[in-house]
């Protein structure tokens, strides 16, 4: 599951000069809490409403008028994903860094937004794990065994399953994906291509020796 | 002054018949030298010792490698990633395996005391052995011991990873060492064994913005390759200044290599050989130990390797393959061989998807790029 397919394209954003009002404002009225800022079509910071409201708390020590510009309180650089990283490489750098959004960039454009809702979304179908893997994807026949035969497939040849990951597809297949202990990805993708299983990742697997 | 070392029992280190690390193809190497009448005179390394290991791995990991390589039965071997399709218990493996390390513990002293400013160890590259976890047919991370001990001399260490994978075992070991400087140029763990290897993994601590991946997309092919070296590796080094490069020179980013996705040819090698040759003129005053690493397809790696081993001593390449190497090596490989020590061009049909994965990788390359500058100031 990669960014592309959770993230919110062509986000809603503000420029350095935009009022902290107006910019609060426009957080209401899209109920939305991130907005990238963005200056001659580059992303230059990004202002969520707690950056607002805690800039112009009246306990603040100073606070921020209402017409002060948000140039003023956004936070930059900004960490940014792009289209093709999976979710879960984005969830993980969105708990490092404890930020609760990353601006989608490619070619050095904003494309899109992806928040932490988003990404709770997309983890109650996707889990992953953390051992050195590679990362097996097929799609099976939605009949019952299908599954037992693939992992009888894996324990004859020794290969440790970490993780397997499955949903279900709309064409009445189930998405399943594998992260297993093996650099011999694609010989094994072969066999199971044999199998009669429709392997879709790694491709080509017909030039394996 | 160059060096070559090795060591016949470099051979033990056989992980059995049907596993792809088989010590077959350095053997095609050098025999390969021999028929082109091409001088091969090493330095045979000592063996190090387990307890010489435990500066890299936790001792309890070393023991029980050494106990069931001796065929002892201990119930707990799957706890560290042993007993798998990739790394299988096999009697003897950890005597190889420390030969191994022995060979790059000695290639990183000769460079220290001077007695040569490169060193070509003809095996090696154990870039997935974790501290505690067997993984990627890797036992012991011969790279890190060598490594260390360069650092434990005082130096700065930049080691430079073309293997095909992520080299995510020695990332983890100098992950927050700011005397080392990692550079994993890998395809994408999308897919990819071993998952990692992401721009964002940059470090920790001391060692923040000095641990840098180079993720490149499937169908990547040479002329992105060396545009990514000269973007992100050429920069990386002239900023950390090393005393020294180690580099692991994995030949499974071959268009022909079984397990991968990359789309490199002997041409390329040929090319990124020399570049990181002059990067080491250029930034280490040429010091630089090589090791070997994966490389599947025994008739494309054995070729990369040889022009690997033409290059380290400044031999012009030559252009056909003797033909008895080649009719010896058809026959036991049951493989036709090329004529010619270069892979023949075009080597494969055009990739589709190419403008997408040279915009791929310049984006990877721009994504690191702006990540460390703050702390490359
Ligand atoms: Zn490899």
């Amino acid at each position: 599951m990669l960014i592309r397919e959770v993230m919110h394209p062509d986000p809603i954003t503000i420029s350095p000069d935009t009022p902290l009002c107006d910019a609060y404002k426009l957080m209401q009225e899209k109920g939305i809490r991130h907005l990238p800022v963005v200056e001659n079509d580059k992303l230059v910071g990004i202002v969520t409403d707690r950056d607002l409201r805690l800039a112009t708390s009246r306990l603040a020590k100073t606070p921020f008028d209402p017409s002060d510009k948000v140039k003023e309180i956004m936070s930059h650089p900004v960490e940014t994903t792009s289209p093709s990283d999976p979710v879960e490489i984005a969830t993980q750098l969105m708990r490092e860094l404890k930020i609760g959004c990353l601006p989608v960039m490619e070619d050095q454009k904003l494309v899109g937004i992806v928040t932490s809702a988003d990404l709770l979304d997309a983890m109650l179908r996707l889990t992953g794990v953390y051992r050195p893997s590679g990362r097996l994807d097929l799609s099976l026949s939605n009949k019952p065994g299908e599954l037992a035969r693939l992992a009888t497939i894996l324990a004859k040849r020794n290969i440790n399953i970490h993780s397997i990951l499955t949903y279900p597809e709309n064409n009445n297949k189930i998405r399943v994906v594998l992260r297993i202990s093996t650099m011999e990805i694609r010989t094994l993708a072969k066999e199971l291509c044999n199998s009669g299983f429709e392997v879709l990742w790694p491709p080509h697997i017909l030039c394996v020796e | 002054m160059r060096r070559i070392i090795y060591h016949p029992k470099y051979s033990n280190y056989d992980l059995g018949p049907e596993h792809p690390f088989s010590p077959l193809r350095v053997e095609m190497v050098i025999d390969l030298l021999k028929e082109l009448n091409v001088p091969f005179n090493y330095i045979e390394p000592e063996i190090v010792s387990p307890d010489l290991l435990t500066q890299i791995h936790n001792k309890e990991y070393v023991d029980l490698v050494e106990a069931v390589s001796k065929g002892e039965e201990i119930p707990n071997y799957s706890d560290f990633g042993l007993g798998t399709a990739d790394n299988p218990i096999v009697k003897g493996m950890a005597e190889g395996a420390r030969y191994l390390a022995g060979g790059a513990l000695l290639g990183a002293k000769l460079l220290i005391e001077g007695k040569a400013n490169k060193v070509l160890q003809l095996g090696g590259g154990f870039h997935h052995a974790h501290k505690k976890l067997a993984a990627g047919f890797c036992l012991y991370n011969d790279l890190a011991l060598a490594i260390k001990a360069m650092t434990n001399a005082g130096w700065h260490v930049a080691y430079l990873d073309i293997d095909v994978h992520h080299g995510d075992g020695v990332q983890e070991i100098f992950y927050t060492d700011d005397k080392v400087m990692t550079i994993s140029i890998h395809e994408s763990g999308e897919f990819l064994f071993p998952g990692t290897g992401w721009v964002y993994e940059l470090g920790s601590g001391m060692g923040r913005s000095l641990k840098l991946n180079l993720p490149l997309e499937p169908f990547t092919e040479g002329d992105s390759y060396l545009e990514v070296i000269n973007k992100a590796v050429e920069p990386a080094l002239a900023y950390f200044k090393p005393d020294a490069l180690v580099v692991q020179t994995g030949a499974d980013a071959h268009f022909a290599d079984p397990l991968a996705d990359l789309m490199l040819t002997t041409h390329d090698y040929e090319k990124i050989y020399r570049r990181i040759f002059e990067l080491a003129d250029e930034n280490c005053k040429g010091r630089a130990l090589f090791t070997l690493g994966g490389g599947y397809c025994p008739r494309a790696t054995s070729r990369i390797w040889t022009i690997l081993y033409f290059i380290f001593n400044n031999i012009p390449l030559p252009e056909k393959l003797p033909d008895t190497w080649r009719k010896h090596w058809e026959k036991r490989l049951n493989k036709p061989f090329p004529e010619t020590l270069h892979d023949q061009l075009p080597a494969f049909d055009p990739i589709p998807r190419k403008e997408e994965v040279v915009k791929h990788n310049k984006d990877v390359v721009q994504r690191l790029m702006d990540a460390v500058a703050p702390d490359w100031l």
